[in-house]
């Protein structure tokens, strides 16, 4: 792992709010009317150099540890929500195949991570929340694996070239494996008509009949469930920081608005149900901040983080959604017309009250985690 | 003893004088009062006759070079002549319009004199001899006073349009010439040069904008703006109501979700001035407003305003620009 | 070929504030960052270096802190930096500000292209670049719109003046500034950040150059700020346009002349 550079850092999120300010925020309302991403936009993020950011330099990355990774996907939401878990999904997944691939594996797939978005894979028609529900397969036929299945819901599905696909090696086995698009038997199906992060697509592939070799395995078989939740740690403190970033929108669209509103004579600022929107939206950005950070600083130094992680994203996406609720008020009829972003800010943030672990599972790990101490 | 020498230097544009000069002409003479001698140094070929376009603005003498090398001399061989005649003359201040040519000149003169040089400033005034130049920092977010004590001369550069020139009935203007030895720069040379003509194809970059509401939205009205635009080589603008045509689209909307603008010039017809309108327009820098109703707050954000019927003042100024 | 950006560190916004005790401009907290048209001089530099395989050295006259914008420029991928800090260049003007970097320019020897930002986004002048163009007596070329190389030791440019466009070509060495039409600077990715703190930054002081004392840092300027202070925004006062439309026309023409608006 590489130490910190404060000054590198420092130029980093100062290019990211360039970057951010130019690029992202312009194009904050048409993505989400468009339902995509503008032609040649990823394409830019690609040159950039955002696919690399965590990825380590000796794989053509810029080595970025996890508390610097968290705190540039903060700043990019403040622009554009989708942006930064489009970014999300591809990080977290890369972390899986760092954690839990061969040194082989990694030489093989890594270097191409700077150019292509690899997407991880769970959900299934027939199990989301409860991962034994799925039915996709993996088995063994001579000195090679097949694979068939379905997978819905995933995170830059269409659009990642490289998927983690979670599949049962047996009744009650679940491990990892991952896929390139390139190879026979993968497809792509439909993509979702989701109400939020509408930049961002979430669809479905189709593996029938994929042959990969023991090498594309990542762990050992039977890790499945073990490497879904690394994964899902992982995510959740990016999402809290994606929800950090939405809910500082939230706080400028409303500070900004209040400033200039008057009701009668008295600007909106002097109103006492303002302050207490105001507050509250920014304790909440506040405390997912600190809870987003903890986690990540906590995986930095090695330490567990996965309840912490769960807290960031369960205690961040109600506050973003209740903080975009709070600051359509104040900008009322203004708030819920779609020419302001405010009501998009909320039906972003929604997303991740069930993305990367629906909020009542994450309440149920964390109150597991207290119960055990 | 001879007053001091306060000096306008006249920057050419194609053919003709920039106005720029003329402004800086009629402000040197109201700082001047008794005390200073307000010269304006002119550098032109020899069948020029630019201080016909000086004259009227009454500085108290047009001291003219000339040489056909000038129209297309470089700023070095500008600043090398300019250095010669201050040698000469040990003006007290030196003025310079903002404009590329003077930010471009006077700093390279400055180097040569080892003097000082305020930039692009809003005002001017004088304490005693000294020179006060306003000029603006951080975006014109902030103002700051600047001297140059114990240099002569103190020069300064001044924002185009910021004073308004006037021409003086019974300005006489004693017209001298003077020399200089013209020191050609062979590394650098002009291999062409192009007027450019109204380049706005948006009324993003537009210079000037012909804005329509509501209030001005029929067919006859359209085509008067489309006329008047062209005459003022400007583009035409929209307040939200009109992207509904089909002629017009978000692109051509002024104002919070449309574009904001900063044009010279803008003259809004039947635009009431919602605030969402008002943001996208406000920084423009001269804003003329007709509206019927005398109650419309665009009025408030505007320079001039008339109140009465879009399509007769739009008639009645085409037949006066014909 | 051997390219010499100059830049400047200004700070991150605009919204100075001034410090109703001292009068003084407060600029506590304002982060620095490299002055926004230095990007597309730092870019140019690029593409030429891009088309030539010419050497591109970073040049800056500031602060210690004025290191993170050589870094950046780094991370777009000049070569290398150059920081000229002393207490006795501090408190500068343009002139001795370019007087400075004229002399550094001079050290660093075999110099073809000096390439300027338009000007400084803070104090807003644009006058280092002639300055530094005078003192070596180097043709310049300021406000370049296009900029490319178009000879061995020639470089052609265009420049947009307010209603007129020239062509001028100059031969190396020379002085251009440029204008921010010209390019779109790229942005460092993340990992040249990373890799720029490998690349070479040298700090020169006073007595690294050779210099005439009385002509740097505050003593060799002659100019002097003697008040900052926040600009009262101007109400528009409303001219009323009076009478039939006819006359209200005329009158409307009259005042556009007068503003030299027609
Ligand atoms: C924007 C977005 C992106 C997504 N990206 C990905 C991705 O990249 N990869 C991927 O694999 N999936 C992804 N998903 C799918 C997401 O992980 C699932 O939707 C989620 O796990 C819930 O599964 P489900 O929708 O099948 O709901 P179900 O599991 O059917 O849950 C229905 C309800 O029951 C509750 N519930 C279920 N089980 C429990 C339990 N044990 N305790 C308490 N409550 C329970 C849930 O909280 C929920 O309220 C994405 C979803 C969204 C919205
Ligand atoms: C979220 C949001 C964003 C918005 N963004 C924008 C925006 O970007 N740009 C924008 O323009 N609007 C915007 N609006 C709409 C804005 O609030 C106003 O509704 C709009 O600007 C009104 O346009 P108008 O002045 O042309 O029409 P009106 O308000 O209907 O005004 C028409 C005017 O024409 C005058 N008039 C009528 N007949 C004549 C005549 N014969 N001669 C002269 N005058 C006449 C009337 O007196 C009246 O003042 C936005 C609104 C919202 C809610
Ligand atoms: C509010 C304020 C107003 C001022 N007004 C004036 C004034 O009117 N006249 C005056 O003489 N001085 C003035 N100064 C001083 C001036 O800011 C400094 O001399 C400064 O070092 C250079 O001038 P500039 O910022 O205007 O740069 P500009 O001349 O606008 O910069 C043009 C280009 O020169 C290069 N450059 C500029 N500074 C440096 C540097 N330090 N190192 C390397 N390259 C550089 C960059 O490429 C830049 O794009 C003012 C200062 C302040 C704070």
């Amino acid at each position: 792992m590489s130490t910190r550079n404060a000054a590198a850092e420092k130029l980093l999120l100062q290019m990211v709010d360039d970057y951010t300010t130019r690029e992202v925020a312009p194009l904050d309302m048409a993505i989400d009317h468009a339902q995509d991403f503008p032609e040649g936009y990823l394409q830019q993020l690609t040159q950039t150099g955002f696919l690399g950011l965590m990825l380590p330099q000796e794989f053509g990355g810029a080595g970025f540890g996890p508390e610097v990774t968290a705190t540039v996907l903060n700043h990019l939401a403040r622009g554009n929500a989708s942006t930064a878990v489009t970014l999300e999904g591809h990080y977290k997944t890369l972390d899986q195949i760092l954690k839990f691939g061969t040194p082989a594996l990694q030489q093989q797939l890594l270097p191409s991570a700077t150019q292509r978005i690899f997407a991880f894979s769970m959900t299934e028609a027939s199990g989301g929340s409860n991962p034994m529900g799925i039915s996709s397969t993996a088995t063994r036929e001579g000195d090679h694996w097949v694979i068939n299945g379905d997978k819905i819901m995933i995170t830059n599905g269409g659009l990642a070239q490289v998927y983690c696909v979670l599949v049962k090696t047996a009744p009650t086995e679940l491990s990892v494996f991952v896929v390139d698009q390139d190879m026979p038997g993968f497809s792509f199906g439909k993509r979702e008509d989701f109400i939020g992060l509408r930049g961002t697509p979430v669809g479905e592939i189709v593996m029938d009949h994929i042959i990969v070799d023991d090498d594309h395995l990542l762990g050992k078989v039977g890790d499945g469930g073990l490497i879904g939740d690394s994964a899902h740690d992982d995510a959740r403190i990016l999402m809290g920081a994606v929800l950090t970033g939405i809910m500082e929108h939230e706080l400028k669209i409303a500070t900004d608005y209040a400033k200039e509103r008057k009701a009668g004579q008295t600007p909106l600022t002097e109103l006492q149900v303002t302050h207490r929107k105001v507050a509250d939206i920014a304790m909440r950005k506040e405390t997912t901040k600190l809870l987003y950070e903890r986690a990540a600083q906590l995986k930095a130094a090695g330490q567990p983080y996965s309840e912490e992680a769960a807290m960031a994203k369960a205690h961040g996406s109600r506050a973003a959604v209740a903080a975009g609720d709070d600051a359509l008020q104040i900008l009322a009829g203004y708030g819920y017309s779609r020419e302001y972003p405010v009501e998009h800010l909320i039906r972003d943030a929604r997303a991740m009250e069930i993305a990367e672990g629906t909020v009542e599972k994450m309440r149920s790990a964390i109150a597991t985690a207290e119960f055990h101490k | 003893m001879s007053k001091p020498e306060l000096w306008v230097v006249a920057e050419r544009r194609l053919d003709h004088i920039e106005p720029t000069t003329q402004q800086l002409i009629t402000k040197a003479t109201r700082l001047a009062g008794d005390h200073f001698h307000v010269v304006t140094v002119l550098l032109e070929a020899t069948t020029d006759h630019l201080e016909d376009e000086l004259q009227p603005y009454g500085p108290d003498e047009i001291r003219i070079v000339r040489d056909d090398r000038f129209p297309t001399a470089t700023d070095a061989e500008l600043a090398d002549a300019l250095k010669q005649l201050i040698d000469a003359a040990h003006p007290n201040t030196v003025l310079f319009g903002a404009t590329i040519t003077g930010r471009s000149i006077a700093p390279r003169l400055q180097a040569k004199l080892q003097t000082g040089l305020t930039a692009d400033c809003l005002d001017l005034r004088f304490d005693d001899e000294t020179l006060v130049a306003t000029k603006p920092s951080y975006g014109d977010n902030i103002m700051c006073e600047i001297i140059c004590p114990d240099r002569r001369p103190q020069m300064a550069t001044v924002r185009p349009n910021t004073f308004v020139a006037q021409p003086q009935a019974d300005a006489t203007p004693a017209i001298t010439t003077a020399h200089i030895t013209f020191h050609p720069v062979a590394r650098l040379h002009v291999t062409a040069a192009t007027p450019v003509v109204n380049t706005a194809t948006t009324v993003g970059d537009a210079s000037r904008v012909v804005a329509l509401g509501r209030g001005a939205a029929n067919e006859d009205t359209i085509a008067s703006a489309t006329q008047l635009a062209e005459k003022l080589g400007g583009r035409i603008g929209v307040s939200r109501p009109l992207t509904d045509q089909d002629r017009f689209t978000h692109d051509d909307q002024i104002g919070q979700s449309g574009n904001t603008i900063h044009p010279d010039l803008i003259l809004n017809f039947g635009i009431s001035g919602a605030v969402q309108y008002l943001v996208g327009m406000q920084d423009s820098q001269t804003i003329v407003s007709v509206n019927s109703d005398p109650n419309a707050p665009i009025f408030a954000a505007s320079d001039y305003g008339y109140v009465g019927d879009a399509q007769a003042f739009m008639t009645a100024l085409l037949a006066q620009f014909a | 070929m051997k390219i010499v950006v100059c830049i400047k560190q200004v700070p991150e916004t605009n919204d100075v504030t001034i410090d109703p005790h001292t009068h003084n401009l407060d600029r506590r907290g304002l982060a620095g960052v490299m002055n926004p048209f230095d990007k597309n001089a730092v870019e140019q530099a690029l593409q030429l270096k891009a088309a030539t395989d010419a050497e591109v050295v970073l040049l800056t006259m500031g602060p210690d802190d004025y290191a993170q914008s050589l870094r950046e420029g780094m991370a777009m991928g000049a070569d290398s930096g150059v920081l000229l800090s002393d207490r006795a260049f501090a408190g500068a003007d343009t002139l001795a500000t370019g007087y400075v970097l004229a002399q550094a320019i001079a050290k660093i020897g075999d110099v073809d292209l000096i390439i300027f930002g338009r000007q400084a986004v803070d104090a807003d002048t644009g006058q280092v670049g002639p300055i530094v163009a005078e003192f070596l007596h180097q043709p310049q070329i300021t406000y370049a719109a296009t900029l490319r190389l178009s000879g061995p030791n020639e470089v052609t440019a265009e420049r947009l003046l307010e209603d007129t466009k020239q062509t001028l070509v100059a031969q190396l060495p020379a002085v251009v500034s440029v204008r921010s039409e010209l390019n779109t600077p790229r942005y460092p990715t993340p990992r040249n950040i990373q890799l720029s703190f490998t690349k070479p930054l040298t700090t020169w002081h006073h007595d690294d150059l050779d210099l005439d004392d009385t002509r740097l840092g505050q003593a060799g300027s002659p100019t002097i700020v003697t008040k900052v202070y926040a600009p009262t925004p101007v109400k528009r006062a409303l001219t009323p346009l009076t009478g039939t439309p006819q006359e209200a026309a005329s009158q409307l023409i009259k005042a556009l002349k007068d503003r030299q608006l027609l």
